[in-house]
């Protein structure tokens, strides 16, 4: 039966919308530290259960199919790189590729260290217990780099993703290179852990894993619903929050819960507290759709910060030929990870990147025509194929710093309008323009590192790219960053909104900046964070 | 007189709207492919590797009868990152590759064969090189959208486990579920099967 037969005015104590991995987060450690009521309102549909995903699996690799039906709304087609369609219970984790390296400690002070960007109001020893609940929470496998680049108060929760044969004979070449590097942290199973099984190197882990051992927020879901501990309200689309008639709290949540023939149901959902968990567009989008009369500019936005200073990074990439005989496919996604690149050299030109290497079929893979052009069949073409595969091929990708800026900012599209009417967000990122006079320098100087592994070992680079389709900055994040001075922030250090006591805005979007490392581990590590403040 | 192939597609053309129409002629291209295997199992002795044998051969032609079945137009594909594009299957090459095989069997009989699996194996590569040169194939890409069916047989098959184990002559296994802890070694050799 719909949890809206009998009512269209939902209360409860925590009121949580979005449902993906930093809601999961926050809705794990409220349900273990408050008694109240929790709801969770999600627009999208349920994901499918752990025992369809094989099945979904092969339809992916057979054919391309997405393995995750009905996971977006129609209608939603919009301007700017969206990172994705993605909007389903569990979220755009569903199908992330489960890597959690932290940010590092420079991160967070890259205007006192470097003289760029904007520090945050928090610090990465602040940070460093709640990194440390996100990896036991989801089950990190992860190997402890060399302290100074790689600080942690405590272990690990599970060893290591083993190196695979490949990458045991890449690491042996980095290290002739200078670069220390070891093993990608991941939120995949190296041993059994909460329930799921260990990996098994299905290598698909991106956009599906079959057995579930990598984390995903649907098992945190299905875990707090079986013990009563939320109610998780799907195809509920919240269109806007409102507040109280005497004050600036939030009263309500106004959404509409989807039918399938594309109309809906008004339901109300009141709250003590309200957490916006939507994600880096959906957050801000929310926020600034929620204008009225009190604040003209949307909720929290007093500042005209809500849906500014969006942030991501960019990387450079590239091919390098080895004299070494590898074996691709024998853990694909897995990567080894350096992190010696961090902290930009004092009296030079300001550059930080991450750098991480892995197997690679590019150029390796079998042809139909031979370097002579003539067009192969039968034998000729394996033959081709092993002769080529002797020597193996490394693939080495250097994230790198984009520094945030104003103007890089997601609004609402007067043009384009959902279902209900509601005008859809719309996306530009731009680089600061400290950042824009850094590009070629960061370019370069990565270009050049890369020309030194590949002569380290004797190899080659043979191809290069950069990620920059549509203006597209990778594993992006702000539109809500936090801060403590109210006129250039949207949050304080604990995602609480600066204009509104019951409002908190958690994960992405609360960042002040992206690093150069994949960013869900510390947007789960903020929430929990926030979670903390909440249940105090 | 039994309606031939193209005549049944051609009637079903007048005869039917578009959406009906494209499903009937998928599902007739696949009943007509496994009807009469022959062509594509000679095809797949063209261009797969000799050293499949007859069974591996015709296990991989088999495989790539079964893709052809389970083909669905216009099913939403994988989201890629960075846009909120999203793209679909395209139309059945199922049609296309069925009439392919027939013109390689039209082909054969000009040349005063029965049939193109009555052709000598040097006389079919001949037959599917001319083919793909007129159609400006130089890679092995995804097979959906293979132009031609010994292209897309090609694609279908070098992209499977058995494909990589055979080029590198160890076991592994990609994609497949594997013990994690055997991933640090170096891949087993394969064993020596006599063909």
């Amino acid at each position: 039966m719909s949890a809206f037969a009998k009512r269209t005015v939902i209360e409860s104590d925590v009121c949580i919308i979005g449902s993906g991995i930093s809601a999961a987060m926050v809705a794990d450690r409220l349900s273990r530290t408050m008694k109240g009521r929790i709801v969770v309102v999600e627009a999208g549909d349920e994901a499918p259960p752990l025992g369809q995903r094989y099945a979904l699996r092969e339809r992916f690799m057979e054919y391309g199919e997405n393995p995750w039906p009905n996971d977006h709304l129609d209608g939603y087609e919009m301007e700017g790189p969206l990172q994705s369609r993605s909007m389903q219970v569990g979220g755009l984790a569903m199908h992330w590729g489960g890597v959690t390296p932290r940010f590092s400690p420079e991160d967070f002070r890259t205007r006192s260290m470097f003289g760029v960007g904007t520090d945050w109001p928090i610090s990465y020893d602040e940070l460093d217990p709640f990194y440390q609940e996100a990896e036991e929470l989801m089950g990190v496998a992860g190997e402890q780099g060399p302290a100074a680049m790689d600080p942690r108060a405590k272990p690990f929760p599970m060893a290591p993703m083993p190196l695979t044969y490949n990458l045991g004979l890449l690491k042996e070449w980095t290290a002739k290179a200078g670069i220390t590097m070891w093993s990608q942290p991941v939120a995949k199973n190296s041993r059994p852990y909460s329930g799921r099984a260990e990996c098994c190197r299905n290598d698909t882990c991106s956009p599906i894993c079959p057995i579930g051992a990598k984390y995903s927020p649907d098992f945190t879901w299905s875990r707090l619903r079986a013990r009563n501990r939320v109610t998780l309200y799907p195809r509920t689309l919240v269109r806007k929050l409102v507040l109280h008639d005497g004050s600036m709290r939030i009263a309500s949540a106004q959404a509409v819960q989807r039918n399938v023939k594309g109309a809906g149901t008004p339901v109300e959902f009141r709250a003590k507290t309200f957490v916006v968990a939507a994600g880096y567009v959906w957050s801000s989008h929310l926020l600034l759709l929620s204008a009225s009369s009190r604040a003209p500019a949307g909720l929290g936005n007093r500042s005209g910060n809500v849906g500014k200073y969006l942030a991501g990074h960019r990387n450079q990439q590239a091919f390098i030929s080895l004299p070494i005989k590898l074996f691709p496919g024998i853990n694909g996604q897995h990567s080894l990870l350096s992190k010696q690149f961090m902290r930009s050299p004092v009296g030079t030109e300001y550059l930080r990147h991450d750098l991480r290497v892995w197997e690679s079929t590019f150029d390796r893979g079998p042809r139909l025509k031979g370097d002579d052009g003539a067009l192969m069949l039968g034998d000729e073409v394996m033959r081709d194929w092993r002769e080529r595969t002797r020597t193996g091929v490394a693939r080495v990708r250097a994230y790198y710093d984009v520094i945030p800026d104003r103007s890089s900012e997601l609004t609402l599209d007067p043009a384009r309008k959902n279902a209900w009417g509601d005008p859809l967000p719309r996306l530009a990122f731009r680089d600061a323009p400290a950042s824009a006079a850094l590009r070629e320098h960061s370019v370069g100087a990565i270009q050049t590192l890369f020309q030194t592994m590949a002569s380290a070992g004797g190899g080659t680079v043979i191809q290069r790219e950069e990620d920059d389709a549509r203006g597209w900055q990778d594993h992006p994040v702000g539109g809500c960053r936090m801060g403590d001075d109210p006129a250039t922030s949207v949050v304080d250090k604990w995602g609480r909104a600066h204009d509104h006591e019951n409002l908190f805005v958690v994960g992405a979007p609360t960042c002040v900046s992206a690093s150069c490392a994949n960013g869900t581990l510390t947007f789960t590590a903020l929430a929990l964070r926030t979670a903390s403040e909440i249940a105090r | 007189m039994p309606l031939s192939r193209r005549a049944f597609l051609g009637a079903l053309a007048a005869a039917m709207p578009a959406a009906v129409l494209i499903r009937h002629a998928h599902a007739a291209a696949v009943d007509d492919i496994a009807a009469s295997p022959r062509t594509l199992q000679a095809l797949g002795e063209a261009v797969l590797p000799s050293e499949l044998g007859r069974a591996g051969t015709l296990a991989a032609v088999s495989a790539f009868q079964r893709w052809i079945a389970g083909y669905r137009e216009h099913v939403e594909l994988v989201h890629g990152y960075g846009t909120s594009a999203l793209g679909t299957t395209g139309p059945t090459p199922a049609t296309k590759w069925a009439a392919q095989l027939d013109a390689l069997d039209r082909t054969a009989r000009a040349d005063g064969a029965r049939s193109f699996a009555a052709l000598p194996l040097e006389r079919r590569r001949e037959i599917v090189r001319r083919e793909l040169t007129a159609l400006k194939a130089d890679r092995i890409g995804a097979v959906g959208r293979a132009p031609h069916v010994a292209l897309a047989l090609l694609s279908h098959w070098y992209d499977t486990p058995d494909a990589t184990n055979r080029c590198y002559q160890v076991k592994i296994d990609k994609e497949n579920c594997r013990p994690l802890a055997t991933s640090a070694r170096r891949p087993l050799p394969l064993a020596q099967v006599r063909t």
